[in-house]
């Protein structure tokens, strides 16, 4: 892209007589300030939606109506009244906080959130729709949502309130805990597509909704589930929001903030929610494929032109965001259903139980492989031959191994668009 | 000016900024606050040199695990609420001398070593394709990509990867683990028996 | 004599005092609870009360008796018939009154209700304590559906001043019991959804079973009443064992006290079992005991009406409001909601009772608290506060 602009650049610097390198920083610039845009307007329109959505689910739920006024009949410009609100609202900072702490936290929180989308795919195939294609993408992923717990620790601390001290160590406890078994969750179709790259990953699931990972083999379906439960617990939400247990302390970390500040929170935490929920998408439920390959049914590919292949993509993303849209509302559901763990619940949950079996499922997913290759759903089916044209096969995949296969696998997965 | 070295510029000022406002700074939890940026923009360079896992692994280990813990460790050990550390004149002094100590010899190094001279050629050449973390993978099981034009078979198989290494390390890790679990066990209290 | 022994050094942390309340999300209003806290442990409770202070006693004597029942139902504003009945019946003692037949009924069928009434925002409010909103709200809209009932009859939703000193101040409205008994109709099977949602959820049995265990003994000893007595397993219930004046208002009824006898609660094959990891008087218990309460309350609300609508005559007749006591001392407690809530009156003769006082139920429940909390963690506080189920306002009058 940033080529691209710089040619574009060039070509306007030539009419005033003038010219632009190739790798001039003026490209890449404005490459990166547009996908920031867009990013920005995703997690921040996201959040909007998100938070309308959450009351109207949660309204539904309780047998009330939720927002019904603000913006006509659903009430969907009610987040936008709420953020009025919240703007205009007194901005506290308390007498004995520090307060250069106090004011970063949220931001920090923010930009982790944030940080997260730009190695997260919403389409693959020739041109895969990411902002920074990674080789590495699963794994930056998990480590910048790491970094939100930073700022709900600097918060708490910050604040000088025994309450939000207590949210900020419970915060630092679950979340470091919690990263380890969701590691292994995601290994599991790193496992299986043999490669840390999102847009690999979501591409060796083309096709039906066979190929997806979720139904790859008993093992990959219990995994699903177990980094489910870990993203809901990463993302401090119900039934894990013990940071913010209001009716133990108070808001948790978050009890002396007001106003846009607050709001940072929020939207970092809706953010979050949606990251966890795409990587959820694209790890095990197949990504910018559909249950049903309604772009490749209607031709919409690649091999038939740049414009048609981009509006396939451009299908896929749209598929991409419904199902994490989905995995959104269903942790909304289960926020408004269930009661809150206990601390020591919590962690019980994280190592005894989530961590055990996210173990136990990858061995199990990792000899499946291993017994049943180029098999999917269960092994019921053949991987279809598209699949097998993407999958380069890897030194565990056949008794012949080929290195020269192995690098030329190698040097063409490191490619960069 | 090319784009990589205006975000090389931007990343290590950051780095090398936060560094003294580490020093600097009185306050200990401001001081790990800085810390995790210095640590941040040096991912950052990471990134830029192309190396997206060592990048990833920085942000993951140092900046996302030991600095939280360290913060943490901080929060919880602080006696009052917030600690400020003073520094007498004779431990700046000592820090002094050793940290210009330490800088001279990596500025001489820096600017002796022939092979870390700047070249003509730009510091990621976009048409070659770059290395990624599959060979670290793959040498880590035992297959080492970069030795596929050697002739001798067996320094081309298995030999050659560091699967020996990194089996040591895991189990070297997991007695580590064993051993904290050990020592953080829930202690009963002391019964005294008379016999 | 050598004794082998070896120190081993616990990390210890300092201890800190953390404040819950007076203005806290769960501390059910205006209740102050000092935390002595070792990290997430807490060592000790501390309860301050008053903060909800409003001299009901003192204005008591300088008002007549009937005077004084709107202030009863602000004492307990979650259970004001209840409250209501208890002064009405105490002052009712002393002049040696006996209501009506019909009034009698009258009475059951408002005091069941309010009993009703009340455990919904005890159940629905211990939700809130252990973190689900839901079952909050699905208490408040059947509590709302009864509150519509009061307007009916006395025109207010929270401050009722319905019951009366001799009775009730109006008969029900017609068409009153057939609202009623459609209600009542609806809400049974509302309750499974309350069951669903709370008593079988899996994190909240592991959240209340064996959490703030009550001994019978401790529960004796602290003087605590009502459900959570009972859910100690102690078979005690005014309604059965209480005062004459108070007990022949629920002659001729069929009900059984609610509290586990030989390891089972009456016909609990009906009801969700009690899980493996509850202990007798812990939260779970309290908790399922107001729950089996409230289905107890509807058949006795189906028998009042049956009962009421059998018999005829006067409903009773409300005294005057100025009218002369006679002299005399007399203290009677009935079971509200909450407990044994006691009322004392002592009369010299004139229409302003020379002394009056109340005996707070909440006030015993609360004082186990700090015994209860010993620790625990503190997320067992409000869930152990919130099974306890008390009203500041009853306590600190």
């Amino acid at each position: 892209m940033a080529h691209l602009l710089n040619q574009i650049f060039d070509w306007f610097a030539a009419w005033l007589g003038g010219s632009v390198a190739n790798d001039s920083v003026a490209g890449y610039v404005v490459a990166a300030l547009i996908y920031l845009a867009l990013l920005l307007n995703l997690v921040a329109v996201g959040a909007l939606v998100f938070i309308w959505l959450e009351r109207k689910v949660s309204g539904r739920i309780q047998d009330r109506l939720g927002p019904t006024r603000v913006g006509g009949k659903f009430g969907w410009l009610q987040t936008l009244a709420d953020g009025i609100k919240l703007l205009t609202k007194e901005d506290l900072i308390p007498g004995d906080a520090d307060k250069l702490l106090f004011r970063i936290a949220p931001y920090v929180g923010f930009c982790a959130s944030l940080s997260a989308f730009i190695a997260i795919p919403f389409a693959g195939r020739d041109f895969p729709f990411v902002a920074q294609h990674l080789n590495v993408a699963v794994f930056f992923v998990l480590a910048v949502m790491g970094l939100e717990v930073f700022a709900v620790i600097l918060a708490g601390y910050a604040s000088a309130s025994k309450w939000s001290l207590f949210g900020a160590m419970r915060e630092a406890a679950q979340v470091v805990s919690y990263e380890v078994p969701m590691g292994l969750c995601v290994v599991v179709p790193v496992m299986l597509a043999g490669s840390m790259d999102l847009v690999h990953i979501g591409d060796k699931q083309q096709g039906w909704f066979t190929n997806w990972y979720l139904f790859h083999d008993p093992f990959t379906f219990i995994v699903f589930w177990v980094y489910f439960t870990c993203g809901t617990a990463s993302v401090n939400r119900a039934p894990f929001d013990l940071a913010e247990a209001e009716s133990e302390l108070v808001a948790g970390f978050h009890t002396e903030y007001s106003g846009l500040r607050w709001s940072f929170f929020f939207m970092a935490e809706y953010g979050s929610m949606l990251a966890v929920s795409l990587l959820a998408a694209i790890l095990f439920l197949g990504g910018w494929n559909g249950p049903i390959p309604v772009a490749s049914l209607l031709g919409l590919t690649w091999h038939n032109g740049p414009l048609v292949g981009y509006l396939g993509n451009f299908l896929g993303m749209l598929n991409v965001l419904a199902k994490a849209f989905l995995l959104v509302t269903v942790m909304m559901w289960v926020r408004w259903t269930l009661p809150r763990l206990r601390i020591d619940q919590v962690m019980t949950t994280c190592l005894k139980y989530c961590t055990p079996i996210a173990a136990a499922m990858f061995v199990g997913a990792a000899l499946w492989h291993m017994t049943l290759p180029d098999r999917v759903f269960a092994g019921l089916l053949q991987s279809p031959a598209a699949n097998r044209l993407l999958a380069e096969p890897l030194p565990g995949d056949s008794i012949q191994l080929d290195l020269q296969t192995v690098e030329a696998a190698t040097i063409a997965r490191g490619g960069r668009p | 000016m090319n784009w990589t070295s205006c975000l090389f510029l931007l990343c290590s000022l950051m780095a090398g900024g936060f560094a003294v406002a580490v020093v600097l700074s009185s306050n200990i939890v401001r001081m790990a606050f800085y810390l995790v940026l210095s640590l941040a923009a040096t991912a950052g360079l990471f990134f830029l040199a192309g190396a997206d896992f060592v990048g990833a692994m920085q942000l993951m280990i140092y900046v996302g695990g030991t600095l939280v813990l360290l913060v943490f460790g901080v929060m919880l050990t602080a006696q009052s609420q917030f600690v400020q550390m003073r520094t007498s004149s004779g431990e700046l002094l000592t820090a002094l001398i050793l940290g210009g100590a330490l800088l001279v010899v990596l500025v001489s190094t820096a600017i002796n070593v022939p092979a870390w001279q700047p070249t003509s050629n730009p510091a990621v050449d976009s048409a070659t394709p770059v290395i990624t973390a599959t060979p670290i993978g793959m040498a880590l099981e035992g297959y080492r990509v970069d030795q596929l034009t050697q002739p001798d078979t067996a320094l081309r198989r298995g030999m050659s990867g560091y699967l020996f290494p990194f089996i040591i390390v895991s189990v070297h890790l997991l007695v580590v683990l064993i051993g904290a679990a050990y020592l953080a066990r829930a202690k009963r209290p002391v019964v005294e028996r008379m016999r | 004599m050598t004794t082998a022994q070896t120190i081993e050094i616990d990390v210890r942390t300092d201890e800190m005092l953390v404040n819950m309340g007076p203005q806290h999300p769960s501390t059910h209003g205006v209740l102050r609870l000092v935390l002595r806290t070792d990290g997430e442990v807490v060592s000790e409770v501390m309860p301050h009360i008053g903060y909800l202070h409003r001299c009901a006693e003192k204005i008591g004597e300088n008002l007549t008796a009937r005077q004084w029942v709107p202030y009863t139902d602000r004492m307990d504003y979650l259970a004001g018939m209840n409250m209501n009945l208890g002064w009405a019946l105490a002052v009712e003692k002393l002049m040696d009154y006996q209501v009506p037949e019909r009034g009698r009924h009258l009475r059951v069928i408002i005091a069941e209700l309010g009993r009703i009434a009340s455990h919904l925002v005890g159940m629905g409010a211990y939700g809130l304590d252990l973190g689900t909103f839901s079952p909050f709200l699905y208490a408040f809209r059947e509590r709302e559906k009864i509150l519509d009932l009061f307007e009916e009859v006395c025109g207010a939703r929270l401050t009722y001043s319905y019951l009366t000193v001799g009775g009730a101040t109006a008969d029900f409205p017609p068409g009153w019991l057939e609202k009623c008994e459609a209600f009542l109709d609806q809400f049974v099977p509302v309750i499974d959804e309350y069951h669903a949602l709370l008593t079988t959820n899996a994190i909240f049995i592991k959240r209340t079973a064996g959490v703030g265990l009550l001994s019978a003994e401790m529960a004796i000893d602290y003087g605590c009443t009502g459900p959570v007595l009972r859910g100690s397993g102690v078979d005690y219930d005014l309604r059965r064992d209480g005062e004459p004046i108070y007990t022949s208002m629920y002659e001729g009824y069929d009900y059984e006290v609610i509290c586990q006898r030989a390891g089972h609660y009456p016909k609990d094959q009906e009801y969700p079992p009690v899980p493996i990891e509850a202990v007798l008087g812990d939260c779970w218990h309290r908790f399922y005991v107001r729950m089996l309460e409230v289905v107890q309350a509807i058949g006795l609300v189906r028998q009042a009406m049956a009962k009421y609508r059998a018999s005829d005559g006067s409903f009773g007749e409300p005294m005057k409001l100025n009218q002369k006591l006679p002299k005399g001392e007399v203290y009677l407690e009935t079971e509200s909601p909450r407990g044994q809530m006691g009322f004392g009156l002592v009369s010299n003769g004139t229409a302003i009772p020379w002394r009056a006082r109340a005996r707070s139920s909440c006030f015993c429940n609360l004082s186990v608290v700090s015994e209860l909390c010993r620790g625990c963690l503190i997320a067992d506080v409000p869930a152990i506060v919130g099974s306890l189920d008390i009203v500041m306002g009853e306590i600190d009058r």
